[in-house]
């Protein structure tokens, strides 16, 4: 059987396809159709199965990942949504957390509500903290909003009222009275969607759910439809920003659990290669044509956060922890009015893109840089199906940054590069300060077009001793579908302080949960002995105004102590100290289901032969300290098993091109992973030489 | 806003390490302030992030500052330039750290902020400077908090710390941070902070030696050189860009927190060739009470005026700094002398922004203008007994209001204005902590100036005693005067404050009040100012009028008085499209 996993970008859609039967990974990528992202998924996946030679029945699993929900946000192309909410909050939606996006730059603006101010109706109704009710239901009134938002051609509607995290009686009232008035509107319920504390973030939530829900449902509907048509039988899953996989009918109900998962799949990937790969600690280094994701892998585990934003809309799910800067293969290269040389964030994107792609671009980019210094070949991106032109790229750099500035092509290329490097490198170090942790300790792991050209540089700039390139990094989100498990995260707010009587309240709401999650997995279709629970208590010192994630093993049966002693920890190793005698609240109750996908990647056919064989071409390659150096370019996928290089060398396949500096040593590991050593003296090598 | 094109250019040594060594030490700054954000205790540091950290060169020019309040910009130059004041280099050792606060005698900003400050030694001599302020929530004084609109001299703010050496050569001074902590109501907390500052700037030395082993001494000197430059040259290159001559504008607080009449604030902006300077001569006496500006606020309002005017990228360093030339008359209210108070700076700060910033209309390209806004930080204070335990609370909640209308866009609603962009505590969060209830929290309709782009709408938040003993203060502005609009635009609306909103006894109280009492059921409801509008009324597109009646932000009967019956029929007409 095979299984495939697919990945939509913005500029590219990627597939990643695993013969179980003879452990081949095949790789694919086709240029994106955003106005009907299934265009592109379909014409991909027949092209993949021909090039394989296999037939759509074949597919036993398919995993996606869609930007459909994210790019309905960032465009504001969603449906006309209507708010309910408790009287006296009609304004938490545009009010927010009261604080404007720029400290300095009034240009800089909130965005416009996602539901506006006409379209949000108060109801009387009031729950107190402990979810007694203050003010009941005034249905009557309900009736009438809805009515209202009915006649205004309202397409969704999302309810949230105060403290329904604590008791949904309210909203489901709602629920009631707007499936009878306007059956088909797309609903969310706050209580549902987020069942969490904090009122503008829930709300926010809530509301982008319900925004995104009519067309991500008629996504939905197009996709299933055009993979029957190819002739799969599988149902598909589709990836969510928590690095998991979720059925479709999941999808349709929470899709904006989506909205955020566009670079998850890659750290998915990245923390099962780099495990199985021998190390735990690894910092992942996605470099795209116009953005930089970089996030943290800690004893092989991915971090998550719920605290993002997209497009300015806090979004309140469990994600990926992912710090993402616009610095990529397309970012220009700029001089600024007092002289200094800029590159980013303004980016050529992939249309009219880099100068090189002769599409109208008329500005030198990071690409054009790499081209100018032969560290690229004009011939090899997508191995030849995409021809660029180097010349263009230098005359570009020759006249906007060389001559205005006094330097040789050389220079100014290399400048733009630096540049670069020390932009994304700032945003690794950020990243790994703010945790307080030691990039010594990490090993870099680049993928994405433009990751492995630049990594080499990086990682002597941030002190990080090696580096680590899975095999077609251009294409890692889609392999990273095949690695991810079925997952869904439930939460519930619940804010008691800690004592034997709340302890044991805890615990019965945390079987609730994991009966729920039981249901859940379920209905997605996974066995009994493949499901896992993660249990985890936001947790804080009475007083304090945020909480730490605490994990607990399973739902413990017996007091509060060892959890009491877990916290303590927990708060030392994030805040570097623990209040003795402080009370403790629990806030939230954390339920993350897991169904166990079967993933493992099986070992691939071992190639042979001789190095010399591998080599291509030899080119005059630029760098920084040596100049001009006549270096081999290795095709890597001829690369005989545990192969060793020398820089300097450029390592060439159809999605990325690894550059390697002179002095610098590579192997491929057992797993076709190339390995770079930042050795120290070679690190003071590439400074003095 | 446009880049100049004419100016001073002054070649750089290296074009191209310039944004290399920036972003280094921006990772120094960058890696200091988490640490103190990750490392601290207590609620103001850690979650408010109300800390600022700062890199000086060894002659104690700032090279880099990273700032998450704007009433810091520039607060530890005071701090740095006392300590080489106060200490002769040879008694300035390798593993010393100092600590101060005092405005008059430290160039402090107010006594709860705390300043370290660590030389940073390499080969022998004072390299760099690492520095960190943090507000501490209470450093004794008359009140909790330390900051009493009342207090009448520095003495009542609580302890004053001149310059003074807090580690010597690698060791604590436990007795003198002892001292410290005991003079504030809550002694644990100033002791862990405390260390937790002098380890941040332990931090930043650390990667501040890295940097000068990775780049060389004489090289990171270069570098230093031509970032100050290059800053400088920014700056320069936007104020050449400027229109020649002097403009004046003279803003007002409602009273000088004593009561009496309004306090004016004047600001005269000099702009001759690329030369720059703020004069203030012609504002108010100095405060009785504790309103008043010190050096090091003033220098803040100034510096977060002219980045966000003429270039909100400027990095924040000496090359910028010392462009600027500062006059404030001793005596006044924006050049208080010791030892008058100045705890409660900030509404004031906020209004010699508004100050500048209309002195700076009639200088810059017709584009960058913008009306007043809000322009004041109100804070409201509840305290009383805990719902379920023995002690007592305290919530305090600053409160924004609209932005002005600019040339460009209307005002934002609702949000944080100037010199502060602090967080609300939601509402959620705040019933389950405190025995009080929030009744609405909403845009205040009709407050925003009219013109032809909209003064941004006020906010107002009404909260509900739920229990007996409760003690409410508050400390606000623009009740009596309202943001003045610009080019023709109206003023926004005034702030308000009524207690028991909506009941009949409701009644409307002046923007001080200290210590009033409330039983269950009592509320008290804050509204702020909108912002000023922009340009004519009736300038104002339709379709942008159809969106504010068809959004309820704005009233029909006040649309007919502001922007007239006629064009509200017209934007009637949009609407229907």
């Amino acid at each position: 059987m095979i299984r495939i996993g697919l990945d939509v970008g913005g500029t590219f859609t990627d597939f990643t396809l695993l013969d179980d039967r003879t452990g081949a990974l095949h790789f694919h990528k086709v240029p994106s159709t955003p106005d009907d992202p299934s265009e592109a998924i379909g014409l991909g996946l027949s092209g993949l199965l021909e090039m394989v030679g296999r037939r759509g029945a074949e597919v036993a699993f398919l995993a996606h990942g869609t930007t459909v929900a994210t790019n309905m946000v960032v465009e504001r192309r969603g449906a006309k949504t209507g708010l309910l909410t408790t009287r006296g909050f009609r304004d938490i939606l545009e009010i927010g957390r009261q604080t404007r996006p720029n400290l300095y730059d009034y240009r800089d603006r909130n965005p416009e509500p996602i539901v506006p101010r006409e379209h949000r109706y108060e109801i009387t109704e009031r729950l107190r903290f402990d979810g007694s009710i203050e003010k009941s239901l005034d249905t009557a009134e309900l009736e009438a909003a809805v009515a209202a938002l009915r006649a205004a051609g309202v397409e969704a509607v999302a309810v949230c009222f105060l403290h329904s995290y604590g008791d949904d009686a309210h909203e489901q009232a709602a629920r009631a009275i707007v499936e009878r008035s306007m059956p088909g509107c797309f609903l969310s319920l706050s209580s549902e969607v987020l069942p969490e504390f904090r009122e503008f973030e829930r709300t926010s939530t809530t509301a982008i759910n319900a925004y995104v829900g009519p067309r991500m449902a008629a996504y939905c509907a197009k996709l299933e439809t055009d993979l029957t048509a190819l002739g799969l039988t599988c149902s598909a899953h589709t990836f969510h920003s928590n690095g998991g996989l979720v059925s479709m009918d999941t999808v349709r109900r929470f899709p904006v659990r989506t909205c955020l998962s566009g670079p998850a799949a890659g750290v998915v990937g990245g923390a099962v290669v780099a495990k199985t790969a021998g190390e735990p600690n690894v910092v992942t280094f996605d470099v795209g044509g116009t953005s930089t994701d970089v996030s943290l892998i800690r004893d092989t585990a991915p971090q998550s956060t719920s605290e993002r934003q997209l497009a300015g809309y806090p979004i309140k799910t469990p994600m990926l922890d992912i710090h993402v800067i616009g610095a990529g293969g397309g970012s220009i290269a700029w001089i600024d009015p007092a002289g200094a040389l800029k590159v980013g964030p303004q980016s050529a994107g992939a249309k009219p893109g880099p100068v090189a792609y002769g599409a109208g671009g008329a500005e030198p980019t990071v690409t054009d840089a790499n081209l100018c210094l032969n560290r690229l070949s004009p011939g090899t991106m997508l191995s030849g199906r995409m021809q660029l032109d180097g010349d263009a790229a230098s005359a570009a750099i020759e006249r906007d940054i060389a001559r205005p500035l006094g330097l040789s092509i050389e220079q100014a290329a290399h400048g733009i590069l630096r540049i670069a490097v020390s932009n994304m490198s700032r945003a690794i170090r950020s990243v790994s300060t703010m945790q307080g942790y030691d990039l010594k300790d990490f090993t870099l792991m680049a993928f994405g077009g433009a990751g492995p050209l630049h990594a080499s540089e990086v990682a002597i700039e941030c002190g990080i001793p090696r580096i680590i390139v899975p095999r077609e990094p251009g294409t890692m989100c889609a392999r990273g579908m095949l690695l991810a498990d079925v997952s869904f995260d439930f939460v519930r707010t619940v804010i008691r302080t800690v004592d034997d009587a709340s302890w044991t309240e805890i615990r019965e709401i945390l079987k609730a949960m994991q009966a729920d999650g039981d249901d859940w997995l379920s209905k997605e279709g996974i066995g009994d002995h493949d499901r896992r629970f993660r249990i985890t208590l936001d947790t804080r010192y009475q007083g304090q105004n945020h909480e730490v994630p605490v994990d607990l093993a399973e739902i413990p049966d017996d007091g509060p102590d060892g959890f009491i002693g877990a916290f303590e920890a927990t708060h030392r190793l994030t805040h570097g100290h623990a209040i003795d005698g402080r009370a403790i609240e629990i806030v939230n109750c954390r339920v993350q289901a897991v169904g166990i996908v079967p993933k493992a990647e099986p070992p691939m056919e071992k190639k042979s032969g001789d190095l010399a064989a591998s080599v291509t071409a030899m080119r005059s390659v630029y760098f920084e300290h040596s100049g001009w150096l006549e270096t081999p370019i290795y095709d890597r996928n001829t690369l005989p098993a545990e192969a060793s290089l020398a820089g300097p060398a450029v390592v060439e396949e159809m999605s990325a091109t690894t550059l390697i500096l002179p002095r610098q040593s590579a192997w491929l590991d057992p797993a076709a992973n190339l390995i770079v050593d930042i050795s120290p003296d070679t690190t003071d090598a590439a400074r003095h030489d | 806003m446009t880049d100049a094109t004419s100016g001073p250019a002054r070649a750089l040594n290296d074009p191209v390490a310039l944004e290399i060594f920036s972003n280094r030490l921006l990772s120094v700054t960058e890696d200091m302030g988490h640490t103190l954000v990750r490392a601290s205790f207590s609620t103001n540091i850690k979650e408010r992030k109300d800390c600022s950290v700062a890199l000086f060169d060894g002659g104690g020019r700032l090279v880099a500052q990273a700032s998450h309040v704007p009433l810091h910009l520039g607060s530890l130059m005071g701090g740095v330039d006392a300590v080489l004041r106060t200490y002769p280099r040879d008694a300035i050792q390798d593993g010393d750290a100092f600590v101060c606060n005092d405005p008059y005698l430290a160039g402090g900003t107010h006594m709860p902020d705390i300043s370290i400050i660590t030389p940073v030694f390499h080969e022998g001599a004072i390299r760099f400077f690492t520095a960190n302020i943090a507000h501490h929530s209470d450093v004794g004084g008359s009140v909790p908090g330390s900051i009493s609109g009342g207090a009448r001299s520095v003495f009542e703010e609580g302890l004053r710390i001149p310059v003074v050496k807090l580690v010597k050569g690698g060791t604590l001074d436990r007795d003198l941070l002892r001292l410290i902590a005991s003079n504030s109501r809550d002694p644990m907390e100033r002791e862990l902070d405390l260390q937790v500052q002098v380890s941040a700037n332990n931090r930043g030395a650390a990667m501040a030696v890295a940097l000068l082993r990775q780049m060389g001494t004489a090289e990171t000197n270069d570098a230093i050189e031509d970032l100050l430059a290059y800053t400088q040259t920014r700056l320069l290159n936007r104020v050449a860009a400027m229109t020649d001559g002097e403009s004046t504008f003279t803003s007002w607080l409602d009273d000088d927190g004593m009561g009496g009449d309004p306090v004016p604030i004047q600001s005269t902006v000099r702009s001759v060739g690329d030369r720059l300077s703020i004069d203030f001569t012609g504002s108010g006496p100095q405060a009785r009470g504790a309103m008043n500006i010190p050096e090091s606020a003033l220098r803040a309002s100034v510096y977060f005026s002219v980045k966000t005017l003429l270039d909100p990228q400027l990095l924040p360093n000496s090359g910028f700094f010392d462009a600027i030339e500062i006059i404030a008359p001793p005596g006044t209210i924006v050049g208080p002398e010791h030892p008058a108070a100045v705890g409660a700076r900030s509404i004031g700060c906020n209004k010699v922004v508004r100050a500048i910033f209309g002195a700076f209309a009639a200088l810059l390209p017709p584009d960058d203008a913008m009306a007043a806004g809000h322009d004041a930080i109100p804070a409201i204070v509840f305290s009383g007994p805990h719902r379920d335990r023995p002690e007592d609370f305290v919530y305090l909640e600053t409160m924004g209001g609209g932005v002005g209308g600019s040339a460009l866009h209307d005002g934002m609603d609702a949000v944080q204005v100037h010199m502060t962009n602090t967080s609300n505590l939601p509402v959620e969060a705040l019933e389950h902590e405190y025995p009080l209830i929030v009744d609405e929290y909403c845009m205040v309709p009709d407050s925003g100036g009219a013109g032809r782009n909209r003064g941004g709408l006020a906010m107002a938040r009404q909260i509900r005693a739920a229990t007996d003993n409760i003690v409410f203060s508050v400390r606000s502005d623009g009740h009596m005067i309202a943001a003045p609009g610009a080019a023709g635009g109206k003023e926004g609306g005034k702030a308000r404050l009524i207690r028991n909103y909506g009941r009949p006894d409701a009644e409307e109280l002046p923007s001080k009040v200290a210590r009033l009492a409330l039983n269950a059921g009592d509320s008290m409801r804050l509204e702020t100012c909108g912002g000023g509008g922009y340009g004519v009324p009736s300038d104002r597109p339709p379709e942008a009028l159809a969106a504010d009646l068809r959004s309820g932000k704005l009233s029909r009967e006040r649309a007919r008085h502001d922007y007239g019956s006629a064009a509200v029929k017209r934007a009637q007409t949009q609407k229907q499209r």
